[in-house]
């Protein structure tokens, strides 16, 4: 086995392939996974649809072992979920089994409930966008929807773009700092806060524009327009019955969302 | 090669997909810079689609919107936030983007007198007509719930005469008949917008989207709208202004660089300005050339 701090040296087509129960899946399950537990959580109303997701995932990632990892963005929902249970428990429109009077603010039952079913449905989401997340190397699902016939445009796209947010981070970073020390301020007035806006999109924006000149002549040298696919050098494991749940989640969780919005079977 | 796919083709040249990861990466840095870092209450989180848009066709803007979202909401160690569902609306914008490109909207138009007036008068008057359509609609102004906070209506009069006296005062001193239609883009693609994303802040979160715009939402519904027309009211109220913004941003982007490199893209003959009598140099006299 490879140590870890060696690994990361090593180019990305010898690293070594994620072993054991959910990370081995292939790419394209998580991805259908992490497709069906939205449709599901989103499309299917009530209680039902968010608990069964979390429940998924949260098991899931407990199988996967990146349970505590998921800490991070679980957290970075706080903010609308606080906003949803504000908003909807006090701020409710027609609704009058008021909790409890407090002074002109009057929480309702009605209001709770809905916010607490729109407060799981955002966690049971998060949640399945941060296990897809934690569990799939991004490269994997590029060159396995590539085998599978997407074409390089495509998969250069998402590629490169992950690629450039942590460059365009750096520069944002450079142009807010030289910018500051040249006078812009970031912390008075709305106004001045205004004025600090084109100082910081311009360099950034030609800096990036100057790049995709260069970019593309490189690209345009290396053959990227040729006509043929590219060969893959390492194929990941498929198997028949991942192609067979694939196929069943997709039309389940769909059959569900109808059935729940028809109103055929009452669920919680 | 059919019609279809010869228009698709153009659309997505080598440069254009050299762009659109670019954008991305730009639609997600500063979204995040310009909410976190200035602290502002606008979104600018599609300056990079309205730059696609413009400058390769509707849709590559559009694929680069929802690219955006989805990678914001999917990708490691930046995920996490809740904006995927809205990659609908970036689709859209983008989408929108590529029509106004089309059209020639975000091509520098210098003008004098009344070609100069005329433009500004007309995005002047769209401007204040939509604002009196805003004061009038129903989601600020049910006769049955009434009681909306009066600085719901003293907001949309502020907006709709500072942003009249902004287009006006950018079209006169830039004597640039452009920033009139520029800002009519800007306003209807965030009335659009609105409109497409409020279904979806109703379904799937409650009405509320997590950013400083819920305390519109909030004061909406204490007026007495219910969750869908609380999220449209608090849309339109502040989507023209955030899209509206990012026009003019794109457009000021697009004057600064030069024509050689704009004029590459797939509309880059839309974006060009071109001077109607070009300032030549002077002709070679005597020798004649040896062509």
């Amino acid at each position: 086995m490879i140590p870890a701090d060696e690994e990361a040296l090593l180019p990305a087509y010898v690293r070594r392939i994620l072993a054991g129960g959910y990370r081995s899946l292939n790419p394209l399950t998580k991805a259908t996974l992490a497709a069906v537990s939205a449709i599901v959580a989103f499309g299917v109303r009530g209680w039902t649809g968010p608990a069964v997701v979390l429940a998924v995932v949260l098991s899931s990632a407990l199988v996967a072992g990146v349970l505590r990892r998921m800490a991070p963005f679980a957290l970075a929902t706080l903010p609308l979920v606080a906003s949803i249970l504000l908003v909807n428990t006090f701020l409710y429109p027609n609704a009058h089994d008021v909790i409890a009077n407090l002074g002109p603010l009057s929480p309702t039952w009605t209001g709770a409930t809905a916010a607490l079913q729109a407060t799981l449905r955002v966690v049971a989401f998060g949640l399945s966008a941060a296990l897809f997340a934690l569990t799939t190397p991004i490269d994997d699902l590029l060159g396995e929807l590539e085998r599978r016939g997407v074409g390089r445009r495509g998969s250069f796209i998402v590629g490169s773009a992950l690629g450039a947010i942590p460059r365009t981070v750096e520069r944002a970073r450079e142009v807010v700092d030289a910018q500051r020390s040249r006078g812009m301020d970031t912390e008075g007035r709305l106004w001045r806060r205004f004025r600090g806006l084109v100082p910081l999109i311009g360099p950034v924006l030609f800096g990036a524009l100057a790049e995709v000149e260069e970019r593309t002549m490189a690209l345009e040298a290396r053959a990227f327009t040729a006509p043929g696919r590219r060969t893959i050098l390492r194929a990941l494991p498929d198997s028949g019955w991942q192609r067979a749940a694939r196929w069943l989640l997709l039309v389940g969780s769909i059959a569900a969302v109808v059935v729940s919005l028809a109103g055929v079977v009452k669920l919680p | 090669m059919g019609l279809l796919t010869r228009w698709v083709r153009r659309q997505f040249t080598t440069r254009v997909i050299v762009l659109m990861p670019v954008a991305i990466a730009i639609n997600i840095v500063l979204g995040y810079t310009v909410q976190n870092v200035l602290k502002l209450p606008i979104y600018v989180d599609s300056i990079g689609t309205i730059l696609v848009g413009c400058v390769a066709g509707p849709l590559p803007g559009a694929l680069t919107g929802i690219l955006s979202n989805l990678i914001w909401q999917y990708a490691p160690g930046i995920g996490g936030s809740s904006i995927g569902p809205f990659a609908v609306t970036a689709g859209v914008i983008g989408f929108m983007a590529g029509i106004w490109g089309y059209l020639g909207v975000f091509r520098s138009r210098p003008a004098t007198g009344l070609r100069l007036i005329v433009p500004a008068a007309i995005a002047v008057a769209i401007i204040v007509v939509l604002a009196a359509r805003m004061y009038t609609i129903p989601q600020y102004n049910d006769p049955n719930a009434g009681n909306y906070p009066n600085w719901v209506y003293a907001a949309i009069v502020v907006i709709g005469a500072s942003a009249s006296v902004a287009v006006a005062l950018f079209v006169y001193l830039r004597r640039d008949a452009a920033g009139a239609w520029v800002a009519v883009a800007g306003a209807l693609t965030g009335v659009v917008a609105a409109i497409v994303s409020a279904p979806i802040a109703a379904v799937v979160y409650g009405g509320v989207t997590g950013s400083g715009t819920d305390f519109v939402v909030a004061a909406l519904r204490q007026g007495g709208a219910d969750v869908y027309n609380a999220s449209l009211g608090q849309g339109l109220l502040s989507d023209p202004i955030d899209k509206t913004i990012t026009s003019f941003v794109v457009f000021l982007i697009l004057a600064g660089v030069s024509s050689r490199v704009l004029a590459r893209f797939p509309l880059g003959d839309r974006l060009v300005h071109v001077d109607a009598e070009p300032a030549r140099s002077p002709e070679p006299t005597g020798t004649p050339s040896d062509s």
